[in-house]
């Protein structure tokens, strides 16, 4: 029926005021689901970040380390003799420091940060616009290191001085550091801002780690030969490993580090409620909408009922009502969200990434909400008494 | 008699309004009875309606407000259950519908009520629209049909305005449209005039008369303004959710038409021929059935409408009688049981006197009786 169609979309848009009003509400909703969602991808994104960074294939790690942030680590040597391992092409051993790391410059306070040890060898890490790669020559030199320019700005660090590449000196766990130059990886939960530096000075600085402090590795970095079987491999290497150490895909420890932070910590179930939240309010605003809409029209609604438009007319109406509003105030929802995520990336450091995934699951959402209104509001007309006309 | 040919079509009309033919039959209420609330509080504001509309007739309905007639109407548009008795709309026994039925019946119906109803957000012609689309009428057809109508409303000038735009009186012919574009079967309309000047409401009224004669659409108007009551066939009026009177409007016009051709009562002053005519009834015969007994008392007088009569006196064919001939004023005048038996040849309608409203017209006109007692000295 084409009448439902062009009625639909007439009711909704003849009174401009009313529609701008009713949009606001359904963008509103929209906004506050993409925030929730957008901090909870944001959560899992970042701590996942330095992961989805590493070149390797297989990663290890100590079996009792539950998330990256538990500093739990493991012999090299146990990473070293993978190396003549069948179908292993590179081992590389990554180093993480975090609780007992502190940065800050010349009269702040001393924060926590992450430095990640590297060897400039074989650079495990590529980050995105590969600026590490990039300061290789720096990082060489003795207490030197890059800043992550996403770290939060109460180390007191001068992004300026270090755009303009200019060498500008703090201190990190109670020894100067030299920050040469600057790249990108972003805060999480847990770590709210990051350094690099190469192995070599990695011990220097935190030589409380083991009596060699390089003795003990936090992700141990498999490559595979070229061609070589990934199933096949890991499963070879697991036999020959120790219980003590765990063997995984890069993408399994990804899974496994977002589902520690989803599974084991209240923070996912926040984020699902606020999302859950959100897509309530918004039910209850869309329905408002539609069953004032209704009350509006309910006498020339009756009128078509007493005409012998029957049940799926009434249905369709309101629905693509539904849709429309939800369309059109998933539009504004989206732009706003976009322009707020940026903000929040900027405040936070947090990755806030709109993906085209993400956009697509929010706009579902908007169309199950809508559409959820549209049934509870669609009892009001369904009740409508076409004997009262008379 | 060739002269009587002028008039068939006023008896066609006037027999059909008098006896519709089941078929035809618009509208058939058998004890129609119905109630609101429940319980204790349950109130019954319609008691024992009957009420037969032929197809193509106008009934005006009147009676003040709570008489009944509005719950009447939304039974007879189906947007109430009926709940007790018989209540045949356009062939279909309302009595215990389903939903898919009514739906369908709906259709079949024009609902004109007393607020527009109009969506604000559409054009006088997008919501003339509503109708012909639920309908499935192609746009070609339906198009050129719309526009001719709110033209015909006199809204030429205002197809593509929107309700915010157009007054009252344009507003309510928009909704006329609306209920009629469809060419229902039944029209139903509370006061459809009542927000209309003089000119636009005569067009109205002007337009439904050629859908009732024209298409042999049944109208139904629930109205208070005098200045349409000429427009009806049938003038119901209701009292206390009863119907209280049922006339047939223009029965005495027709008859008193259809008389005048008769020798019998040429000589008649118009009030007279009034008087005889409204008191008239019409009855229609079987062939070979008997409408006068030989040796039976004299209870009327009859005037043949239709078809044709043999007298037997005795037995004995004694004579034939065709429309326009009166037979049974022997014994009313003679007070004497009737001289010879009449039987109906083919199918015969009568139009019938009875005894005292006989008596009461030859006692007031001396004419007719003159008439009379020159026929009867004659046919001796």
């Amino acid at each position: 029926m084409v009448a439902s169609v062009s009625l639909a979309w007439k009711n909704l848009t003849h009174d401009r005021r009313k529609l701008a009003l009713a949009l606001a509400g359904v963008a509103f909703a929209v906004l506050l689901m993409f925030q929730q969602r957008g901090f909870n991808h944001a959560l899992f994104d970042s701590t996942v970040e330095l992961v989805r960074r590493l070149d390797a294939d297989l990663l290890v790690f100590n079996r009792a380390r539950f998330a990256l942030t538990s500093e739990l680590r493991f012999p090299k040597e146990i990473l070293e003799r993978l190396a003549s391992e069948p179908g292993v092409g590179s081992v590389r051993p990554l180093y993480l420091e975090n609780k007992l790391a502190t940065a800050h410059r010349a009269g702040l306070p001393a924060r926590p940060i992450r430095v990640v040890g590297l060897d400039l060898t074989t650079l495990p890490f590529q980050d995105a616009a590969g600026e590490v790669n990039a300061g290789l020559a720096a990082l060489q030199r003795p207490d030197t290191a890059l800043l992550d320019r996403l770290s939060k700005d109460y180390y007191g660090f001068d992004l300026r001085v270090a755009r303009r590449g200019e060498v500008q000196s703090a201190e990190l766990s109670g020894r100067q550091v030299q920050i040469a130059g600057l790249f990108s990886l972003g805060c999480d939960f847990a770590h709210e801002g990051n350094l690099v530096m190469s192995s070599e000075n990695f011990a220097k600085y935190f030589r409380y780690r083991a009596a060699d402090p390089l003795s003990v590795v936090d992700l141990g970095l498999v490559k595979l030969e070229a061609g070589a079987d990934r199933e096949l491999v890991l499963n070879g290497l697991r036999e020959r490993l120790p219980q003590s150490v765990e063997l995984m895909t890069r993408e399994e420890f990804e899974q496994r580090e977002i589902n520690f932070w989803a599974r084991s910590t209240p923070i996912g179930i926040i984020f699902a409620i606020g999302a859950g939240i959100g897509f309530a309010v918004g039910v209850i605003i869309c329905y408002q909408i539609l069953a004032t809409d209704i009350a509006d029209h309910y006498r020339e609604l009756a009128t078509l009922m007493a005409m012998g438009y029957g049940k799926p007319f009434f249905f369709k109406l309101v629905l693509q009502q539904a849709w429309w509003l939800a369309i059109l105030g998933y539009l504004p929802g989206l732009a706003l969200s976009w322009l707020l995520f940026q903000l929040n990336a900027s405040w936070t450091g947090l990755l806030m990434q709109l993906t085209w995934e993400r956009a697509l699951t929010i706009l579902v959402l908007t169309l199950v909400m809508c559409s959820l209104s549209a049934l509870l509001a669609i009892r009001k007309l369904l009740a409508a008494d076409p004997a009262s006309l008379f | 008699m060739s002269d009587l040919a002028a008039q068939p079509e006023t008896l066609e009309r006037l027999l059909r309004f008098w006896f519709p033919p089941a078929e035809q039959l618009s509208i058939s209420a058998q004890a129609v009875n119905h109630y609101y609330g429940e319980g204790d509080a349950r109130k019954q504001v319609l008691f024992d309606n009957r009420l037969d509309v032929g197809a193509g007739e106008i009934v005006i309905m009147t009676g003040p407000s709570g008489s009944g007639k509005t719950t009447l109407l939304t039974l007879l548009g189906t947007l109430r259950r009926v709940q007790e008795g018989s209540l045949k709309v356009l062939g279909t026994e309302l009595n215990g519908l389903e939903q898919h039925q009514i739906i369908a019946l709906r259709k079949r119906i024009g609902f004109i009520f007393q607020a527009h109803n109009l969506f604000e957000s559409l054009t006088a012609t997008q919501n003339v629209r509503m109708a012909t689309e639920l309908l499935g009428i192609p746009p070609v057809d339906a198009e050129p049909r719309i526009e001719a109508i709110l033209r015909r409303l006199g809204l030429g000038q205002r197809l593509h305005y929107k309700p915010k735009s157009l007054s009252g009186g344009q507003k309510q012919r928009v909704a006329i449209a609306r209920g009629i574009v469809h060419q229902p079967q039944l029209i139903l309309a509370d006061e459809p005039t009542a927000a209309l000047d003089a000119e636009s409401g005569r067009e109205v009224v002007t337009i439904f008369k050629e859908l009732a004669k024209r298409d042999g659409c049944t109208i139904i108007i629930v109205t208070h303004d005098n200045r349409i009551l000429d427009v009806a066939d049938r003038i119901v009026n209701m009292v206390d959710g009863k119907i209280k009177s049922n006339v047939l409007v223009q029965k005495t016009a027709l008859l008193c038409q259809i008389l005048q051709q008769y020798p019998l009562f040429r000589e008649l002053s118009p009030a007279v021929l009034a008087n005889v005519a409204d008191k008239m009834n019409l009855q229609r015969y079987s062939p070979g059935s008997e409408i006068v007994r030989q040796g039976e008392p004299g209870t009327d007088f009859f005037v043949i409408a239709q078809g044709e009569v043999e007298v037997l006196a005795s037995g004995k064919l004694v004579n034939r009688l065709e429309t326009g001939s009166y037979f049974g004023e022997v014994s009313l005048l003679t007070e004497q049981p009737r001289n010879a038996t009449v039987q109906a040849v083919g199918e015969v309608a009568c139009f019938s006197l009875n005894k005292e409203d006989f008596q009461e017209v030859v006692a007031t006109s001396g004419s007719f009786e003159e008439q009379l007692r020159q026929a009867l000295f004659e046919r001796q």
